[in-house]
């Protein structure tokens, strides 16, 4: 009686709700202290709260009416939301086909620029300008890189943070902030560093990744996280030629300066996030024109089926090194920026949790999609640089992890091709899926598109 | 060892650790041929294809390449995709598509020439880049028309029937523009009627394109019809050579195949 009970569907769907609301109430909870070890427990549940501003009463109270509403949704979903999925997909028919027009796409793109270039004025406020060169652009910079890797090529790259760290500390070399005599023999402005950067990080990807892309999967995964812990350590133990632990503190602002036109850049954040968005926009505009190209083509195959792609004459080899140099020409950017922005830099800054948050960025905003990858990483930045600079009482900054990758779970399961997927990617997981399933036929039949 | 072979291999061996695929296999092709390897599960046929296409590499023995233009290429040291763009295009035994792209785009890639590194040259699309686009989409459509795909063109790969498959692998091979297309077993799956279909357009590939075909097939009503001259490995050795004529009545061949008494008995 009991038993059967239980199992019908919406009171296992109730129980399941009930569960998830108190490991999210236990995570969002006070922590516990030496003295009283299980108060991080007890206090999750009974800690007094205000339920909404109406009345005082306890945590457990406000998340149990959480838990029902969020029940709710879920079961009007299940009850209508095939009804109300189909009823948007053939209402977005229009727009998705106009969308599929190049003047309809290159007129949103540049009233998404406009949008860009205005945003710091919009936005008057000190933190956020400079949030969105320290939080956003320089991410966007670095994820839409690692996508070239990880999602144009297939290339699991664990240590894509070595580019960049390579790109800051050429910037530095450069502008004679390190032990090592600059090049030429005199210190140059931190503007020419970018050229510098750019080749320095290409030879890396290309020497890091001649002998190393013969590997494949795992393998790869392992040792391009070998090579990013390489350049953190050498970065840190070579004291006469890296400045060591405490790095350097004298990186000078970046000066534009070629015939009668100069312009330097100063503390003020706004005129690096015209740096930052010029450079997001170069290589935004450098990496969509690759994807659609031969060499886009040539990463695709690879990326589908190795052994088929070598039979037609692709060089797998060649194709993984360009897709690993042309993708750390944006690391090698947006450490320039940094450097030069912060005029500061710690080897302690480029560890392996950074590559990881890149590839989060990545993955969680759909490999392979640029659309996705910049959408992606513009929403978990925004959240992160808001969390910071106004934590919600209790917060702390090392929580964001525990909301990242409760995320990251939820996406899996529902979105794993990500939050903007690309067409091609959604395909080749919705076929591998189904085929370990065994019905191939369903997906093939099905139009998803 | 004639100008006109395609292939010779001589006294091949390649093992797997203490495994031997293939034993001392000695062959040849000639150009313009419809040549056939037969054999039982496991004799080494597709190791042999394997050797041909620069994927394994023998541990004793030659394989050299013939190219119409009168140059030679020692295949084995040398990578499948150096192999592949000297003329040698291939299908697979499990037919292997890059199935979340159309037709098209599949054939596409196959006719787009791989070699260098034109990364500005490919992004820039400057009137060079736009006219190699133009052609091998033309290339496309017209191998696509050839193997009779024309109209499923934006189809996916992997949305098309298992003989509509096959067709496509074809079509993708000859899009490397090869002088010898090695087929690994192009009939598996397929019906009836598709198989006449597929025999039909080897043979067209050979007599319109010119270019020789070498066949692993189980099949043996389509072997027997379309080679014309035939190979059986069996352990990883050549047991037997000859026309299908030759083959049928040759004791040692029904006997890998059938066993012998005793041992079909037990």
């Amino acid at each position: 009686m009991i038993r059967s009970f239980l199992q019908r569907a919406p009171i296992r769907r109730l129980l399941v709700v009930f569960g998830v609301v108190a490991v999210i109430e236990l995570i969002t909870g006070p922590p516990g202290s030496n003295q009283y070890p299980t108060s991080g427990f007890t206090g999750s549940y009974s800690e007094a709260a205000s339920f909404f501003g109406l009345f005082r009463t306890q945590r457990w109270v406000v998340f149990l009416a959480l838990a029902l509403v969020a029940w709710g949704i879920v079961e009007l979903w299940t009850r209508y939301g095939a009804t109300i999925r189909a009823r948007g997909s053939s209402a977005l028919a229009g727009p998705r086909q106009a969308s599929e027009k190049r003047p309809v796409r290159v007129g949103f793109a540049l009233a998404l620029l406009v949008l860009g270039i205005l945003l710091p004025h919009i936005l008057n406020n000190a933190f956020w300008q400079s949030a969105l060169v320290t939080y956003v652009a320089i991410y966007v910079l670095l994820a839409i890189g690692l996508n070239v890797v990880v999602g144009f090529a297939g290339l699991l790259d664990l240590g894509y943070v070595a580019f960049y760290a390579i790109g800051a500390y050429t910037t530095a070399w450069v502008t004679g902030a390190l032990p090592t005599p600059p090049p030429f023999g005199h210190p140059l402005d931190a503007f020419w560093a970018i050229p510098f950067a750019v080749v320095f990080v290409v030879i890396a990807g290309v020497l890091l990744g001649a002998p190393t892309l013969r590997l494949r999967g795992d393998y790869l995964a392992i040792v391009t996280l070998g090579f990013g812990e390489i350049i953190t350590i050498f970065a840190n133990n070579l004291y006469g030629i890296t400045g060591g632990a405490t790095g350097t503190k004298q990186i000078p602002h970046p000066v534009f300066h070629v015939g009668p036109i100069k312009y330097s850049w100063g503390l003020a954040p706004v005129p690096y996030y015209y740096l930052a968005l010029g450079s997001v926009v170069l290589f935004l505009v450098i990496f969509s024109l690759l994807q659609r190209s031969r060499v886009g083509r040539a990463w695709t195959a690879i990326r589908e089926d190795e052994v088929a792609a070598e039979s037609l004459g692709i060089n797998p080899l060649k194709f993984k090194v360009m897709a690993f140099a042309v993708g750390a020409a944006s690391a090698g950017f947006a450490g320039v920026i940094t450097a030069s922005a912060d005029n500061f830099l710690f080897p302690s800054s480029f560890t392996l949790t950074f590559s990881i948050n890149i590839l989060v960025l990545v993955i969680l905003g759909g490999m392979g999609s640029i659309t996705g990858v910049v959408v992606g990483a513009i929403i978990i930045q925004v959240i992160q640089a808001y969390l910071n600079h106004t934590p919600p009482s209790g917060y702390q900054q090392p929580d964001l992890y525990i909301y990242v990758g409760a995320l990251l779970i939820t996406m899996m399961i529902f979105r794993p091709a990500g939050l903007i997927p690309s067409r091609q990617r959604r395909r080749e997981i919705n076929l591998y899926e189904k085929s370990h399933e065994g019905h191939l036929d369903e997906v093939l039949l099905g139009d998803d598109v | 060892m004639t100008a006109d072979n395609v292939f010779d291999v001589e006294h091949v061996t390649l093992r797997f650790g203490g495994v031997v695929s293939l034993n001392d296999v000695s062959l040849y092709q000639r150009r313009g041929e419809i040549l056939a390897v037969i054999g039982p599960n496991g004799a080494g046929k597709t190791s042999l294809f394997n050797s041909l296409t620069g994927v394994y590499q023998p541990q004793e023995g030659t394989i050299t390449f013939h190219r119409a233009d009168g140059r030679a290429m020692t295949i084995i040291g040398k990578k499948a995709h150096r192999v592949a763009s000297a003329g040698v295009a291939r299908t697979f035994q499990a037919s292997r598509m890059f199935s979340a792209l159309s037709a098209f785009d599949n054939v596409k890639i196959g006719a787009e020439d791989h070699r260098g590194f034109g990364v500005v040259g490919a992004m820039v699309r400057g009137p060079r880049t736009r006219h190699d686009d133009r052609r091998s989409d033309e290339k496309t459509v017209e191998l696509l028309r050839f193997v009779g795909l024309a109209d499923r063109a934006n189809v996916l790969a992997a949305s098309l029937s298992y003989g509509e498959r096959r067709r496509l692998e074809i079509a993708r091979g000859l899009a490397t523009e090869p002088e010898v297309l090695l087929l690994d077993e192009p009939a598996a799956g397929t019906n009836p009627a598709e198989k006449l279909d597929l025999a039909r357009l080897i043979r067209r590939v050979r007599d319109e394109l010119g270019v020789t075909i070498l066949l692993i097939e189980h099949d043996m009503k389509l072997v027997m019809s379309l080679a014309e001259r035939l190979y059986v490995l069996n352990f990883g050795s050549v047991i037997a050579e000859g026309t299908p004529a030759d083959i049928r009545t040759n004791p040692v061949v029904v006997e890998a195949y059938l066993g012998t008494s005793a041992e079909a008995s037990a």
